[in-house]
């Protein structure tokens, strides 16, 4: 899978579960790893890419989860 | 502003070769032995023959950058610019001769420092932030690790104990401190439930995570106002719903206290580690002194003084006479709070018909 | 500068012959409007019996999910001085070792962004800058790491390793506990700096049983250095402690297996009877020392009483060598990480989820063999598991 199509999906899966529930970096992983059929560590370089730039962040309130980050 | 340095990431700590004293670096691995000098200072032997001696004082841990820049100019003078911090918030000086110690010792006693904490005594609080900086705090920590250390500096200073007596302070029952395998802890406790504040749950707070949270499942949905409700008789007011949801604030001023726990320890000298037990379930959150606790705690030290052996730790003295007899030798009263009917409950019932009888 | 809020409260904190907190906070009010209303908000709490802080949870430096811990004023208009009080964690050399110089550069780079305090150390070990704003945090981050330092753990994730001063000046150390530390900290960078656990994660390296880190009580992984082999002894040692130390009261007789005696002028230890809790080492540390094959006990599962009670670590691994490049150890640790994110809830302890599932289960899918060493006692109750091999069809 292209890199950059990945990264959608994983922002897409992020954003879908945006005030219903938190996802943490395993539940991201698990379920694109899953669902695609690709290694974990292809899905955590994509998601790693997406923080690096900002696009979503870490949050730790009550654990650890990646969202996405308030409008300034 | 000025321009920012290029950021690195994933670089782990400073290595901690660069910041070992010559006589440290030359030695290590190698030392034979060691001697404690004062109840401030002590001196490591090599097997070369060298020799390391270690001046340590006391800090409150929480340390502006002022006193720490007296600290550096101090180790810059006298110690080739080198010191460490210990585990439990103390501050070493190093020097490589005998003749150096005097000049250290005078210049850290001239400059306002504690000189102590070394051998069987009591060697500073380990402790948590309390109101200084968390959100869960019950009590404040650094308050009473200070109104205690004005009590018992002494046994920093210089007098003696059966052994060493390790003190803690955790702010709640988060216990960031790990203070349950402490001689004597003391723990910021709640007596009154969360309260629920129905429109920020539903705005701020993940439901099901909340009630996950609560380890008696006392918190159950309430979803006539998207929000949780509370079983009041299953609520053992740990707080943990708190961490997740913060709009469940559990602080009550009036009815926050402090609870104190005996008999712990984590090293494995002649017995096993020992969790702490509990002495005293409550006592008032009466700042800025806290003279209820700090009576108690010298309550508890004087009993384990009269009553220990050469070598005893607290929980082994307690051990040896049974916890009956220490609620009377610490002239405590024995509540209904001490019987355990939690986790560990069956392991503390007393399944024999020997006893002592106390008053 | 004058007083800007009276802390009559606070004030009473400054007597008494212990160092104060109070003054530190003074101090650095002197220079940092952030520190001078931290007085006012503090002495507010004295007051009210009642903490002004509310948890942050969003604010990081960019592609960290931890080292900051968001902080801020429940009253910030009353001292907007503290309205942002964030926590920096900077992840503290192995030890505690500092030099001067480097002691004045962290002091530099916090007087330029924060409030001029901080915790020398945290509970965990971090070098802990307590107090800045949302702003100053990259430079922060770019100033600290550019010149070698980076940020420690927090979150679900690997939290900053501690060990004892071990080898660098304690000759009971069995391990080299700060290359230990030091190697784990680098080996798990990732792991440390963007939480991927179910919750957070302990390593705390300890010499000897004395374990002056307190591993035991609060590493997830508890590594306690020990030994095999003959307690060494130096009997002409032995000789000059009698006189100064009671040695039959004061050390034989505390032996907790019995398992010395002296025969005329010479120390006799039964070493296949001794458990290595060294308090005769620590007694006569002239004339004893560990024996000569050294490692480590590997201990698991330690954490604070919330929420179902407090848990001590319990052994795994009876002896192991720590020596580089660990390979065995990190290979057990991978399995570990492995079994907890397959197994593990959102914020349960690796102790925890053993207990909740079972010793047993764990040892099988990591395929530990069991060893008594592992348990105080075996089970009272006939209600165990076979496999599928035990039993005859």
């Amino acid at each position: 899978m292209d890199k950059e199509e990945l990264k959608k999906v994983i922002y897409d899966l992020v954003e879908a579960s945006t005030g219903k529930k938190k996802l943490k970096q395993t539940d991201i992983l698990k379920k694109v790893s899953a669902d695609k059929g690709i290694e974990k560590d292809e899905v955590k370089a994509a998601l790693r890419e997406l923080v690096d730039a900002g696009t979503l962040i870490f949050t730790y309130f009550g654990g650890s989860y990646i969202e996405i980050p308030p409008k300034a | 502003m000025s321009e920012l340095p290029q950021r690195q990431t994933d670089i782990g700590p400073p290595h901690y070769e660069q910041f070992l004293h010559p006589v440290i670096k030359k030695n290590y691995g190698k030392w034979k032995y060691h001697e404690i000098l004062t109840p401030g200072s002590m001196v490591h032997v090599s097997d070369t023959g060298d020799k390391i001696y270690t001046v340590r004082v006391a800090s409150p841990r929480l340390l502006s950058t002022d006193t720490l820049r007296v600290m550096a100019d101090i180790a810059a003078k006298h110690c080739d610019g080198y010191l460490r911090f210990t585990t439990r918030n103390n501050v070493e000086f190093f020097v490589d001769a005998e003749s150096k110690l005097a000049p250290l010792m005078s210049e850290l006693k001239a400059k306002g420092f504690m000189i102590g904490g070394i051998g069987p005594g009591i060697s500073n609080i380990v402790h948590t932030q309390g109101w200084v900086h968390c959100h869960s705090a019950a009590t404040d920590a650094s308050g009473l690790v200070k109104v205690i250390m004005d009590e018992l500096h002494e046994y920093f200073t210089e007098k003696q104990l059966a052994n060493r007596v390790r003190i803690a302070v955790a702010c709640c029952v988060n216990m960031c401190g790990a203070v349950h395998c402490s001689d004597i802890a003391l723990v910021g406790v709640h007596k009154t439930p969360p309260r629920i504040d129905d429109t920020n749950v539903k705005n701020s707070c993940e439901i099901p995570s909340t009630i996950a949270s609560c380890p008696t499942s006392a918190i159950s949905p309430d979803p006539a106002k998207k929000s949780v409700k509370i079983k009041l008789e299953k609520c053992m007011y740990c707080g943990n719903c708190y961490s997740v949801c913060p709009a469940m604030p559990i602080a009550d001023p009036i009815n926050d206290g402090i609870a104190i726990v005996v008999g712990g320890k984590v090293a494995n000298l002649r017995s096993a580690p020992m969790f702490s037990k509990l002495a005293i379930p409550w006592l008032p959150n009466n700042p800025p002194r806290w003279p209820e606790v700090t009576n108690a705690v010298k309550q508890i030290l004087n009993a384990y003084i009269a009553g220990a052996k050469k070598h005893e730790r607290v929980g082994e003295w307690i051990k040896r006479i049974g916890w009956e007899k220490f609620f009377q030798e610490a002239n405590l009263e024995f509540k209904i709070q001490h019987v355990d009917d939690f986790t560990f409950a069956r392991e503390t019932f007393r399944t024999t018909a020997a006893f002592k009888w106390t008053t | 500068m004058s007083k800007k809020y009276q802390t009559p409260l606070l004030d009473e904190l400054k007597k008494g012959a212990f160092p104060s907190f109070v003054t530190e906070i003074e101090k650095a009010a002197e220079h940092s409007d952030m520190a001078a209303d931290l007085l006012g908000l503090v002495e507010l709490s004295y007051k009210e019996r009642m903490t002004h802080w509310k948890h942050g949870g969003i604010v990081g430096v960019r592609g960290y999910g931890g080292g900051v811990i968001g902080r801020y004023s429940d009253i910030p208009e009353k001292f907007p001085g503290v309205a942002h009080f964030h926590t920096v964690r900077i992840n503290s050399p192995s030890g505690f070792f500092y030099t001067s110089d480097a002691i004045r550069q962290v002091c530099d780079i916090w007087d330029k962004y924060g409030s001029g305090l901080t915790n020398m150390h945290g509970s965990t070990g971090d070098l802990v800058l307590l107090g800045t704003k949302t702003e100053h945090l990259e430079s922060i981050f770019a100033e600290f790491s550019s010149r070698g330092w980076d940020l420690g753990g927090s979150g679900s994730a690997m939290r900053t390793p501690s060990c004892c001063v071990g080898k660098a000046r304690c000759e009971w150390a069995n391990i080299d506990t700060m290359a230990i530390t030091n190697d784990i900290t680098q080996h798990f960078q990732d792991e440390m700096h963007r939480p991927a656990f179910p919750y957070k994660f302990k390593f705390k390296t300890a010499g000897c049983a004395v374990d002056c880190i307190a591993s035991i009580a609060r590493a997830d992984m508890s590594i306690i250095g020990t030994w095999k082999g003959d307690i060494q002894i130096d009997q002409a040692e032995v000789k000059n402690y009698k006189g100064k130390i009671d040695i039959q009261a004061e050390v034989i007789g505390m032996c907790p297996t019995g398992c010395m005696k002296m025969s005329g002028d010479q120390l006799v230890i039964d070493n296949s009877n001794c458990s290595r809790c060294m308090h005769c080492l620590a007694r006569m540390p002239k004339a004893l020392r560990p024996g000569k094959e050294r490692g480590a006990t590997l201990l698991m599962g330690s954490k604070a009483p919330i929420v179902t009670g407090a848990l001590m670590s319990w052994v795994i691994v009876p002896f192991i060598k720590m020596e580089p490049p660990y390979e065995e150890f990190y290979e057990l640790i991978g399995k570990i990480w492995e079994w907890w994110d397959e197994n593990g809830k959102n914020r349960e302890r690796i102790g925890e989820l053993i207990e909740r599932v079972g010793f047993p289960r764990f040892l099988k899918d990591l395929d530990i063999k069991p060893h008594p060493a592992m348990v105080k006692e075996p089970r009272r109750d006939p209600f165990f598991f076979w496999s599928e091999e035990d039993i005859v069809r």
